[in-house]
This record gives structure tokens, sequence and C-alpha cells, in this order.
């Protein structure tokens, strides 16, 4: 009898319709980075390792079907319809930020420090006839392959002798494997004197997050420290929990959060072999030469520094921090303005954060 | 995947069912066993039990679905019996099933492939599953013609029709279309009361009463313009309807403007999806055949001890076979015991007119007056009725509560709200209902098998359209639903869609869509309007 199914292989597979399937939930979920972003509860995003639960309009094929009078989604078209349920996608926490970058444009961080501190692993690729950990798959093929040939093993003949040999013995041995090691650290500047609060602090809380994800996911987790200041008249450093509790009504000098951030960055860390970052909320509305200074200090850190951010989140008409910024850092690769004023331009504060120089 | 001659042992147990298959006098096409695993198992039904099938994301989507349900534990992997009939047909077995268990898939299958090939449908064709592994190799190439993007979008659309498929209907494509290269069976007329005339002469003469009383003739312009019309509309586009056609999908595939590439597409999804009819139409026969060989197989293998197991053979079974209330029906339950006892009846003489007009119990109760070989009776019923025959002449209200059809649980009962007027009998488990209607509840389903009943009445609605009519079953159909699916229809048809459904007509044309109110369209004028020559639906 011969086998007509040869032509299909060895397997019956869904595996191409699977890869469909999932190329066109990949480009759904793409489609919805933006509202993840902008309308989504970024506190959901975990850590690297951990995955994300992506939620959305399930799809069935429009038909002829006795019916609910109306409920559920509506959309069906040519392409595939709503059928008012819904389907929800574990995804590693990997591929979403995969997926924001590929959809925001972002481009990978350059990473500096590279050479100077390295991740040492040993990988056992390699095989030899001494060491220390034997490789006993290895070892019985040879075995067998010597008995065989030796006439000791032999079933037809009813032998089953199975010598191991000094020299079919195998073992694994170490590589040393080294790669580069990257360590970043954020600095998150608060300013605690203008009102945070309701939909301000929101909009603080997600770009904030947003950033502690994008860097966790360049570096890797272990490899970020995120450090938090607050400022009204004085510069602290808080724990993160606190970064959006502190508040206070007064007066206003940022110039000294950054003085704080300039001094840590040199005084605690290697520079050469460090990645930094800082980034700025606040309102903008500041005292006399306050901008100038910050101005003058952004100069110095701006060598040290891959990345400054300065946002100001609901600014008012006496905002005047990105003005007098941008007068001496237009369009600059390392220093970032953008103003937050509603949850819809979080994309675009991003994108003015994080991607290429427009 | 591998075939079965690679494991001595199922080669030995499938020579030993296929023996004693004859040996019952069993007509079988050629069956082919194949050993899957579970994955595989998982990804042949996806692919409507063929084994290759052209890549679409519906099949992903379900396939994803069931990996996660068999690995969260939601779903097992193992299924009883897989066959594609046809000749030859194609049985798959699970490898993880033990020896016995796949004696009895294997005895079950020949019971299927038995039933495809003498069914009153005519369910089986010589190598259906060959054609269809060369349709897909067609609508592959179709995929590189149209590109990836048309042709999804064109797959998605046919998707929407597929609840559509009535190759068996009494309005399928054969009773319904004219065609130029000659019509089927026409449609009779609706049937309704006779109008008693009164007898022209005393004595009654019937060959004086038909020459006093000619038939009426139609006036002959007016039929020789009918005739012109119908030569006419046939000529032009090569079919004609003459009657609502419910396999629309079928219509679309044979009548359909499509490229090439196209007519593959829809021309795979018909042969795939045609067989569901069959099925759906003769469950409870087919599983009950299927079923009743396994046993009778199964007994004698286990009297030769060619394989051991017989008390998990009985707890398998007998799962297989636990009764379920009618509105669940269970067909290997039903149709099991419905031709066991159907054997019994026949090898009694039970089956008969004396029988039925038997007035003394005792004397019926003791019936014995054989004769007949009951089992070429059987193979007589699976050769001409399909199940709603079969349940609306053998199925009597004694053998629904013998059955346990009638026998609902507690808590069930108390969920359906059933009025209590309708028990005979309860215990503290169960609840058994009134056995007499519930015949007929079973038999309604086989009017509409609860899916819309939608029938092409018009092709050339409005310039070229296509109407639609959704005959009323007292049901609502998803609103929100019909504007998307005319969509996806209109890409197929490729011009106007409208569809009537109760006092509304839908229309998709032109990318617009459109509701407006008509009065209610009955299906019986339809037909008659049809059957006229006339068009369906009429603006005043």
């Amino acid at each position: 009898m011969t086998d007509v199914f040869t032509s299909i292989g060895d397997r019956i597979s869904s595996e191409e319709s699977e890869g469909a399937f999932n190329e066109f939930i990949d480009e759904q979920i793409s489609d919805l980075i933006d509202g993840i972003i902008t309308d989504g509860d970024l506190n959901e995003f975990g850590e690297r390792g951990t995955n994300i639960i992506v939620e959305m309009d399930d799809i069935t094929p429009p038909y002829f079907t006795y019916g609910d009078d109306g409920q559920g989604g509506g959309e069906g078209g040519s392409g595939p319809g709503s059928g008012g349920g819904k389907m929800s996608f574990s995804l590693p926490f990997d591929k979403v930020m995969e997926l924001i970058a590929g959809r925001l444009d972002l481009p990978d961080l350059t990473k500096e420090g590279k050479g100077k501190i390295k991740e040492v692993s040993y990988e056992f690729k390699t095989f030899g006839q001494m060491g220390v950990i034997l490789d006993k798959k290895r070892t019985f093929r040879r075995a067998l392959k010597t008995s065989v040939a030796m006439g000791l093993y032999d079933p037809n003949l009813g032998k089953y002798d199975l010598q191991i040999r000094r020299r079919d013995k195998r073992f694994k041995l170490p590589e040393r494997v080294e790669k580069p090691k990257f360590r970043a650290v954020v600095y998150y500047m608060g300013d605690i004197s203008y009102s945070t609060y309701g939909e301000r602090l929101e909009l603080e809380k997600r770009i904030v997050k947003f950033i502690h994800s994008w860097l966790d996911y360049n570096y890797g987790h272990n490899n970020v420290e995120h450090r938090f200041f607050v400022h009204d008249m004085e510069a602290h450093e808080v724990m993160p929990e606190d970064f959006y509790r502190v508040s206070n009504v007064g007066g206003t000098r940022a110039a000294i959060v950054f003085d704080l951030v300039q001094q840590i960055t040199v005084n605690e860390y290697d520079t050469s072999t460090t990645n930094f970052y800082a980034f700025y909320f606040g309102d903008g509305e500041l005292f006399a030469d306050d901008a100038k200074q910050i101005v003058d200090i952004l100069e110095v850190m701006r060598p040290i520094f891959n990345r400054i951010g300065i946002v100001e989140v609901q600014p008012s008409r006496s905002s005047h921090l990105n003005s007098k910024i941008s007068a001496r850092f237009k369009n600059d690769r390392i220093i970032r303005i953008d103003e937050l004023k509603h949850n819809k331009e979080t994309i675009n504060v991003i994108k003015s954060l994080f991607g290429k120089v427009r | 995947m591998r075939m079965i001659h690679t494991d001595p042992e199922l080669k030995y147990l499938e020579s030993r069912c296929h023996h004693y298959a004859l040996e019952f006098g069993m007509i079988l096409p050629e069956v082919r066993f194949y050993i899957l695993d579970g994955m595989e198992f998982a990804s042949l039904l996806e692919k409507r039990v063929f084994p290759v099938s052209p890549v679409n994301i519906w099949e992903g989507k379900r396939m994803v679905t069931k990996k996660h349900r068999i690995k969260s534990g939601q779903e097992s992997s193992l299924y009883y019996e897989v066959v594609q009939t046809g000749n030859p047909s194609y049985a798959y077995l699970n490898n993880t099933n033990s020896a016995m268990t796949q004696a009895t898939v294997m005895a079950h299958v020949y019971g299927h492939c038995e039933f495809s090939e003498i069914n009153v449908m005519n369910d089986s064709n010589d190598d259906r599953t060959e054609f269809v592994m060369w349709l897909v190799k067609k609508v592959n190439t179709s995929r590189a013609q149209m590109g990836e993007k048309s042709f999804a979008n064109y797959w998605n659309a046919a998707e929407s029709a597929l609840s559509m498929i009535a190759p068996n209907s009494q309005f399928n494509l054969k009773g319904s279309v004219d065609t130029d290269a000659g019509g089927g069976p026409r449609m009779s007329s609706p049937v309704g009361e006779k109008k008693e005339e009164a007898n022209l002469l005393t004595p009654f003469s019937a060959t004086m009463d038909s020459l006093l009383r000619p038939p009426k003739q139609q006036d002959p312009f007016e039929q020789e313009m009918k005739t012109k019309r119908r030569q006419e509309s046939l000529s032009r586009r090569g079919y004609r309807l003459r009657a609502p056609c419910q396999d629309v999908f079928g219509f679309l595939e044979s009548f359909a403007p499509t490229t090439r590439a196209e007519k593959n597409v829809l021309k795979y999804l018909y042969v795939v999806h045609k067989p569901s009819d069959f099925v759906g139409r003769t469950q409870i026969m087919n599983e009950g055949w299927a079923m009743y060989w396994e046993k009778k197989i199964m007994t004698e293998l286990f009297k030769e001890k060619a394989c051991k197991g017989i008390i998990d053979h009985a707890k398998s079974t007998s799962g297989v076979c636990y009764p379920r209330p009618y509105y669940q029906r269970n067909p290997y339950h039903l149709g099991l015991h419905m031709w066991q006892y159907l054997e019994e009846a026949f090898s009694k003489g039970k089956i008969s007119l004396d029988y039925t007009e038997e007035t003394d119990q005792p004397t019926k109760e003791s019936w014995d007056k054989g004769g007949v070989d009951p089992i070429e009776r059987m193979r007589h019923l699976v050769r001409t009725i399909t199940d709603y025959e079969f349940l609306r002449r053998f199925l009597t209200p004694e053998l629904v509560h013998r059955f346990h059809l009638n026998r609902i649980h507690q808590r069930e009962f108390v969920r359906l709200g059933i009025s209590k007027r309708e028990v005979i009998k309860e215990d503290s488990n169960w609840v058994w209902l009134d056995p007499k209607p519930i015949k007929k509840e079973m038999l309604a389903r086989y009017t509409h098998f609860y899916r819309p009943r939608i029938y092409v009445i018009d092709a050339d609605f409005e310039d070229g359209g296509l109407l639609l009519y959704h005959r009323d079953d007292g049901r609502r159909l998803r609103s929100n639903w019909i504007q998307p699916t005319l969509k996806n229809l209109n890409m197929i048809w490729k011009a106007g869609i409208t569809l009537v459904s109760r006092n509304t007509l839908y229309q998709y044309s032109g990318g617009r869509q459109r509701e407006k109110r008509i009065r209610e369209l009955a299906f019986e004028t339809v037909v008659e309007r049809m059957q006229q020559g006339k068009k369906p639906l009429i603006f005043e």
C-alpha cells in the first residue's frame, strides 16, 4: 500500500496557520500599543521576566445567526469581525517593549562602558577526552560503536557486552563566555511645590513608569538603578513610593535638584563605565534666574549623561523653563524637552525623549 | 504520523476487525489507518479531518486556543475516533491509546464507513481526501496569484457564508436552479387543501367528468412569454432560479463572478464543509450504527482473546453511551439503543401491521413471529431514510421513557422552570417528564437545525444584485452582524446584496448600507411567485 501522505511530510501540523494568526495578533497588538500607553494601566507592566496580559476584542467572522438584538461589538467587514467577546494574550515583558519600540520607532539606546565590565559565564559547548563532567550520552554512543566493532555486542549472536574504554569517554569542557554588561543610573526629579495631584500626578506617573520599563528593557532589570529626587526650595532623595506622595506649597528652586544629581553622579559613580539618564518633571514655573542656573548645570551634565529629559507637566502661562533651555539646547541629541498637557500626548513625549532628533 | 503496518500489534487487530466486519456482511470501502500523536490529532480536527489545509488565521486561532486548553488541562488531547469517510476512507488512531481502545476505534470506524457507503444521501465518494489535498495545492497557488492581503480578505469574506451550506436541503442547487447544462428535478407544487368539487354526473364517471371539465389552460401567449423569458435568462447567465435556494454557499461557488483563484478558495471551503450537512442529518443513525457494529465486532474479538480489557471496554462504552435528556441528545446512546431495539423488533416481526393492530396486551408482549433478517431490514433503513424519518417512524413515547430521554436532573428541572404538570415521576435526583410531546420537539430540530434558514430568491435583484430571504422561525437575526455579513457576501458576489428578514430589507451595495421597512413576505408567496417565473419581491 502506498502512503499518499508522503508528500505532506512526517507530521500533520497547523503551525503555519498558527504563525499566520500570531502575526495577525502582533499587528493587532501593535495597533493597541498607542492605547496601552495613553489609556492603559501601565502599573500593570511587570518587570523583565514577567508576562503582561493584553486583552482585545475577539475575532469571529460575522455570519447570519440568531441574535441578541444588538449586543456586542459590531465591526466585521472583509476582515475579521468582532464577536463581542474578549481574547486575552499573555505577552512577555520584552515582547511588549519590542512592539512598543517598533511602533514608536524608538532606536536602541546607545550603551557605553563596553569592555570595562563584563558578565562572565561558562557554557559547555565543547567535549574532550579529559575532564570532570562526563557526557554519558556521547560516551555510551562511542562505547557502543567500539563494542560493535570489536564483536562484543551482537544481538544476533546473543552477545550483549558493552565495554566502556578510557578512550571512549567524553567530558564536557567549560568554555568561558564574556558578555559586556552595561550599567545605568536613572534619576527622576520631581517638583513637589506644584500641585501634583489628580490628573497631573497621573500624567507624571504614567511617563515615569514607561521610562522605568523602557530602560529596564534596554539594560536588563538588574543593571539599572532608579533614583528619585524631589525639590521645593531644597532637594532631597526619596524612596520611589514617596516620589508621588510628598508635596509642599510655596516657593521653588529647581536648579538645586539638578546640582544634587550632578554631584551624586560625579561622586558616587564611575562616569566612564556608567550610563546616566535624568528626567525632570515640573510645571516650569521658576523664580528669578533659576532657569539660567539649570542651563549652566546642564552644560556640565551633558557630556556625562546619555539622555536628559525635561518635561513640563500641564504648564501654565508663566512656565518658562523649557523656553530657556531650548534657547540653548535646541534639537539637542542629549537634552530633550517637551511638555505634557494631556494623556493623549504621552506618546509624543516618549518619542521626543527617546526618539530620533527631529 | 505513521501507517498502521509499522505497529504489528495494531496491524493484527485491524486484520481481525476487518475479518469480522466482512463476516457480518458489512459493505466497506478501503479503510486506511494512520497513527497520530495528540497534537497531530488536534491539528487534524482543525483541518476538518483532512491532513492538509491552506494557511488561514481561523485555523490558527482555533489551534492556539486548543493548545492552550490542552496545556492548561481544560481539554484532553485524547480523541475517541476520527475518520474521513469516502473511498478510500482515512481513519486515525491516537498513539497514546491502549490496544483495546485502538481495536474499539477500528470497529467503530468500520461502522461509520459502511454507513457512509450505503446511506440514502450518498455521502461516500471516491478519493475525497485526495481531492481535498489537490484542492489545497490549488488554493496555495491561488494565494500566490492573489497576494496575501487579497487572499486573506477573500477567505475571510467566504467564512461568512459557511453557515449557509445546505447541499441536502429540499431547496438545494439541484432542486432550485435551472442551468444551461440541463435542470434537475422540478420542485413540486406546494401541497394545499384539495378543493372538493361536485360530480357533474350521477352516477359518477371519471371519464365523463374529465371530458366535461377539461384542465384549465394557461393563456398560450403568457405561457410562450414565460418560456421565452426562461430561455433568455438561461442563455444570458447560464442559470435561472426556479425556486428558493438554501445552499447559498453552493450557489455562490457555482455562479458568483470569480477569478480562477477565487473559485479555488470557494471550491475548497465548500468541499470540506459540505459533509457537515450529511452529519447533521444522520448523526443519530450514523453514530448508532457505528456503536452497534463496534459492540458486535468487539464481542467477537474478546471471545477469541485477540485483545484484553473487557471491563475497561464496558466502562468506556457506558461512558460514551450515557443517556442525556432529549434536548442534549447523545447520538451514541440514542442511536445504539434504537438500532438494538429495531434488531429485536424486526427479528420478532414487531414492525408489522399485525403487531400494530393487535389489541390483546399479553399477545403483544409475547409476540415473536420472526422470519426476516433484521440486519438486512436495518440496512434497508440506512439506504432509505435519515434521522428525521428514523425518529418519526420508530421513536415511540415508550422508547422515549425507556431510553431516559425524558429524564432531567432536579437542578436542571428547576433551572429550566418546567411546569410540575409535565412531570410523571420523580425521585431525589431525577425528574421524568411526560414522554408524549418529546418526540415532536426532537423532530422540530430537523426543520432548521437551530440555524437561521437563508435562501437565495433572486440573482438579479435591482440590476444584478443578490436577494436573500430569511425564513422566519420566530427568532430575530443578530442585528449587528447582518450588515458585516452582507458586506462580506458583497465581496464574493461583486454586486449589491440584499436580505429580507421579517419586515426589514437590509442592503449592502456600492459600499453603502441601507435598511428599509417593507411589508412582510411569506415564504409560500416567494415559492409561488418563483414557480410562476415572477420576481419574488416587488415594491409597491
